[in-house]
């Protein structure tokens, strides 16, 4: 006959950051009894840099190539947050065609981002298939951004007052052969693995956030339109030029794991719409793509709020009369999501270590968002 | 349900890789714009030191070179680290003389074992043309690089 050992005692243990299971660099201290996890504890720190006051030793224009950073997975929606930030600064209109080119690569960029979650969530639940197809998809658009800005990852493509440079003539075709690839692939991974029994069985009824909790928590982005609250800084306070296009704002009901899965998956359909919506609006003959603005902006603060693939990215500057910002305050997206939002859902339901994974990276926060 | 799954993973099998292989086949992925190794005018530059003050990375310094440059009277020069330099090009837009400018040469091209190599001074960054593979396109002064890739060419 053999012997069962049945552990009774809570035990801790380190999850992250060298484990598979974790997103990106944090690390988290659980507390087991069991299977079953009691608490959990988030052991930021791995990636911090300390953006904000680097950004006050250095020159506005310079600080675009800095605020890119927060954020490997979706650069440009982080340049762009810090752009609007000091166009607001300057009090200044930039042209239509340099705010059209930004929606675009901006909305590239939450493709991209979703992308190497799909990536991300495959691996985590077992599906070793799905992350080449995602990588595959996401290499094309990295492709379509070394064509149009000159680097793969890290773009630098914004500058305060329009884009860095004009865009090239084939731009048109370029793009929607670009997106066509994508949209071909992602069907296929729609079909594969959101209607898949085993992703479905896994993820429904796990990690669940209602409506109303979700806004206490301080959530936005998809995780809180999964709870069923339509918010959408693209919709409620339009930026560049999303006052301009038509697009829907995929929300879901029961606010568990299965539901963010199915809205990350049509964002990236409102996207490619938002993208072809745009294309024919780009004018190729118009010169004026970006302004000449003084090297020392006007005394003041600038707001800059968007929509990044991870929810409502904020950004906050000063000015004190010099080349050199005064303050820089970034509001994250990726914060609440592992710090309250993971522990309500912890001491909510029964989360086993088995889900731990699932939820972390359903939740799809950005390790050196949380740091900077 | 999983049979759907199946079948697209079918699909897929049947297709070539996706990968290539780099470098035996293939050089790396480049474009017309991708910002790689900088090359210097030195017949241009005159020393305003806004490359290096302009450089977030802290990769560009000022070094002094002999020789006749009636346009810098300090002569000085920049060095570039490429171990810190990040190629954002904020140095090339800075430049108020289109003395700096930038190739497509990036990757593993510029991968080294020696680690004294990768600072470049001004005399190497003026030489641009070392290996007749790099394809030479800009970020900005397309006609100068153009043109001192002639000089290059005529010179070797």
């Amino acid at each position: 006959m053999k012997e069962v050992i049945v552990m009774n005692e809570e035990i801790e243990l380190f999850f992250g950051p060298q484990h598979p299971g974790a997103p990106g660099n944090v690390g988290f201290k659980l507390k087991l009894k069991g299977e079953r996890v009691l608490d959990v504890e988030l052991i930021p720190g791995f990636l911090h840099r300390g953006f904000e006051k680097m950004m006050e030793n250095r020159w506005w224009e310079v600080n675009v190539v800095l605020s890119s950073r927060y954020c490997v997975e979706d650069p440009d929606n982080m340049e762009l947050g810090y752009v609007l930030a000091v166009d607001d600064l300057y009090g200044v209109e930039v042209p239509e065609k340099a705010n059209h080119v930004r929606t675009v690569v901006a909305e590239m960029s939450r493709i991209q981002s979703h992308l190497f979650w799909i990536m991300f969530m495959g691996a985590g639940l077992g599906a070793r298939y799905i992350p080449s197809w995602a990588m595959a998809a996401r290499e094309e658009i990295l492709k379509w951004y070394d064509y149009l800005t000159g680097h793969r990852i890290y773009h630098h493509y914004m500058v305060p007052g329009g884009i860095r440079w004009n865009v090239p003539q084939d731009f048109n075709e370029r793009t929607l052969h670009t997106l066509n690839t994508v949209s071909k692939i992602v069907r296929d991974i729609e079909e594969a693995f959101i209607t898949n029994k085993i992703v479905r069985e896994r993820t429904e009824g796990v990690g669940v956030v209602k409506g109303s909790i979700a806004v206490e928590l301080g959530v936005s982005g998809p995780t809180l339109r999964a709870a069923g609250i339509p918010y959408d800084i693209r919709k409620a306070d339009p930026y560049a030029s999303y006052g301009k296009v038509s697009f829907e704002v995929p929300v879901g009901s029961r606010g568990d794991s299965y539901d963010r899965i199915k809205i990350r998956v049509k964002e990236i359909y409102e996207s490619i719409k938002i993208i072809e919506q745009l294309l024919p609006k780009i004018n190729y003959e118009d010169k004026a793509y970006r302004l000449q603005l003084p090297t020392i902006p006007p005394n003041g603060e600038g707001l800059g709020r968007v929509e990044a693939a991870r929810g409502e990215h904020l950004v906050h500057v000063v000015n004190l009369r010099s080349r050199y910002p005064y303050r820089v305050r970034i509001r994250p997206p990726s914060m609440p999501l592992l710090t309250t939002v993971l522990k309500y859902i912890v001491s909510n339901e029964e989360v086993t270590i088995a889900d731990f994974p699932v939820i972390v990276k359903s939740l799809d926060p950005c390790a050196p968002d949380i740091d900077r | 349900m999983v049979i759907k799954t199946f079948k697209v993973g079918l699909k897929y099998l049947l297709r070539r890789p996706y990968t290539r292989l780099v470098p035996d086949r293939e050089g790396p992925l480049t474009s017309d714009r991708t910002r790689g190794r900088h090359v210097l005018d030195m017949s241009k530059c005159t020393g305003c030191s806004m490359c290096q003050k302009v450089c977030p990375a802290d990769a560009i310094q000022m070094v002094k070179v002999e020789g006749p440059w009636p346009q810098n009277v300090k002569k000085i020069f920049p060095r570039i680290d490429y171990q810190r330099c990040t190629f954002c090009g904020m140095c090339v837009e800075a430049c108020p003389f289109n003395a700096l400018s930038m190739t497509n040469i990036s990757g593993w091209y510029l991968i080294t074992r020696d680690k004294k190599s990768t600072l470049y001074n001004p005399e190497k960054l003026s030489k641009v043309f070392e290996t007749k593979e790099y394809r030479i396109t800009m970020v900005k002064s397309l006609a100068e690089v153009q043109r001192l890739k002639k000089e290059g060419e005529s010179n070797a």
